[in-house]
């Protein structure tokens, strides 16, 4: 009678324990994601300050390429208005694309190559892409992280449990899969 | 695989700050039982020289954990680095420091022309790392993500705090045995003392040499894992193993550098450079390290 007893107190206790283990684990996780989501987007913020700047700079030297020029400022526009964490990755990408665009055309204009401020930005702006590029990489790997708790045993049980969904992991987009031609040392 | 790697990393750090437990219960034991041979040869006040001395172990222990980063970077005369100057680093230490969830860490320089980092300090919110001028000039971009990556990683397992705990107890029980025995040998000429004392003074000459040979002996152990560890996660953060090997390519061909012995560990490669294999060697050779990580 007592050892029955003593047996199911014990598994019971066992199972709260490892209850209150899954928890916290998806806590912690949950977290991370929205902690390195955050980082992406001060970056994105970091770098939409800075394209207002970049445009001045570029302007006076660029006369023939206005619609390139334009598509960095319409970017940021779109950037700077994006609602929720998908869009603003998306207008991000949008973004960087054109940049990059404008930085490899810079390549034909060596005034603007020798312009002090011009470099500046550019360096800032290529290091910001960097940050980015690392950004996404912890969002990912913290995604799988998660996902791998989410999706094995007996975690895919307390996920159910604490309603935990599976969360999208950043895709990279195709067009920046090309290498774009710019040097930035 | 993946999940197999992250509890690897879970283990070391659980390790290390095991590790760092005992590693102060151990060099406090070590302290208290030098203390008590030297109390022996105090004619004076014995108890009020242990009293003192127990004081002075425990304030030591302390010190060594709460200021091991400073004093980890005065020995090797460490200057905070420049944000304007180093640019460039700062902006390197961030990226990094984002791709591996830590916080940004201090950075600090050191003069000296051979190619060498360190980390240092007790856990990842107090923690620095250093590099010296060399590795600044003679690294380009990628190789300096791939060195400053190992120190994160270090930073992160928690090595660091393990690691430089040996440099700065150790280092000082290795001066203090030296001390010991100097005056031993020039001060007990004319001891009067009687036979009881002949025992402990076999005991301190013994404890006296043997410290510095377990002080050797635990700087030597606890490195080479940990080396291993922080490549591999160094191009987990990067995952350009490129970098990493370019820069242990370049440290190849460097001159060796020189830095305090208790220090040493705490280095991305060996300061020493020396050739002498297996026991005497807190950091994997080079070349070993190179064809890991080629093969990666």
């Amino acid at each position: 009678m007592f050892p029955i007893l003593w047996v199911i107190l014990g598994a019971v206790a066992l199972l709260l324990l490892l209850a209150w283990s899954y928890f916290n684990r998806f806590a912690v996780l949950t977290n991370r994601i929205e902690n390195s989501s955050a980082q992406i987007d001060v970056q994105l913020k970091k770098r939409a300050d800075l394209v207002p700047n970049l445009v001045e700079t570029v302007k006076g030297y660029m006369k023939h390429e206005k619609s390139v020029v334009q598509s960095v400022t319409d970017a940021r526009k779109v950037l700077v208005g994006a609602k929720g964490f998908a869009e603003k990755v998306k207008a991000g990408d949008v973004l960087g694309n054109a940049l990059g665009r404008i930085f490899a055309i810079a390549e034909n204009y060596p005034n603007l190559k020798a312009n002090e401020n011009f470099l500046e930005l550019q360096r800032e702006l290529s290091s910001i892409e960097d940050k980015i590029a690392y950004a996404r990489q912890f969002y990912n790997d913290s995604i799988l992280e998660y996902d791998n708790l989410r999706s094995t045993f007996p975690g895919n049980m307390f996920a159910s449990i604490f309603n935990k969904p599976v969360k999208p992991y950043l895709q990279i987009p195709e067009s920046s899969r090309e290498p774009v031609k710019v040097k930035f040392d | 695989m993946k999940e197999i790697k992250h509890i690897d990393f879970r283990d070391q750090i659980a390790r290390n700050k095991r590790n760092s437990f005992f590693l102060s219960i151990v060099v406090f034991a070590v302290l208290i039982a030098l203390g008590y041979t030297i109390g022996q040869f105090v004619r004076a006040d014995f108890f009020g020289f242990m009293i003192i001395w127990i004081i002075f172990s425990i304030g030591y222990i302390w010190v060594s954990y709460y200021f091991s980063a400073n004093i980890s970077l005065v020995a090797v005369g460490a200057k905070k680095a420049d944000p304007k100057q180093y640019r460039q680093i700062y902006n390197i230490v961030e990226g990094l420091s984002i791709a591996s969830g830590l916080p940004m860490p201090k950075i600090y320089i050191m003069q000296n022309p051979q190619i060498n980092a360190f980390a240092s300090g007790r856990d990842a919110k107090n923690a620095v790392v250093c590099l010296t001028t060399g590795a600044i000039e003679k690294l380009n971009k990628d190789d300096l993500g791939g060195v400053l990556a190992h120190e994160l990683t270090h930073i992160k397992n928690y090595d660091i705090r393990f690691v430089t705990l040996v440099a700065v107890m150790v280092g000082l029980i290795s001066i203090i045995s030296e001390i010991f025995l100097r005056s031993l040998w020039y001060g007990n000429r004319n001891n009067d003392r009687k036979n009881g004392n002949a025992i402990l003074l076999v005991i301190g000459i013994a404890l006296a040499i043997i410290a510095p040979i377990v002080v050797k002996l635990v700087q030597l152990a606890i490195s080479r894992r940990r080396e291993f560890m922080a490549d591999a996660g160094s191009v987990e953060i990067t995952r350009y193993p490129k970098g990493l090997i370019e820069a242990l390519k370049k440290i190849k061909g460097d001159k060796p550098m020189k830095v305090n012995q208790a220090v040493a560990p705490l280095f991305f490669s060996d300061p020493t450079k020396s050739r002498i294999i297996s026991l005497f060697q807190t950091h994997p050779p080079l070349d070993e390290r190179i064809r890991i990580l080629e093969s990666m």
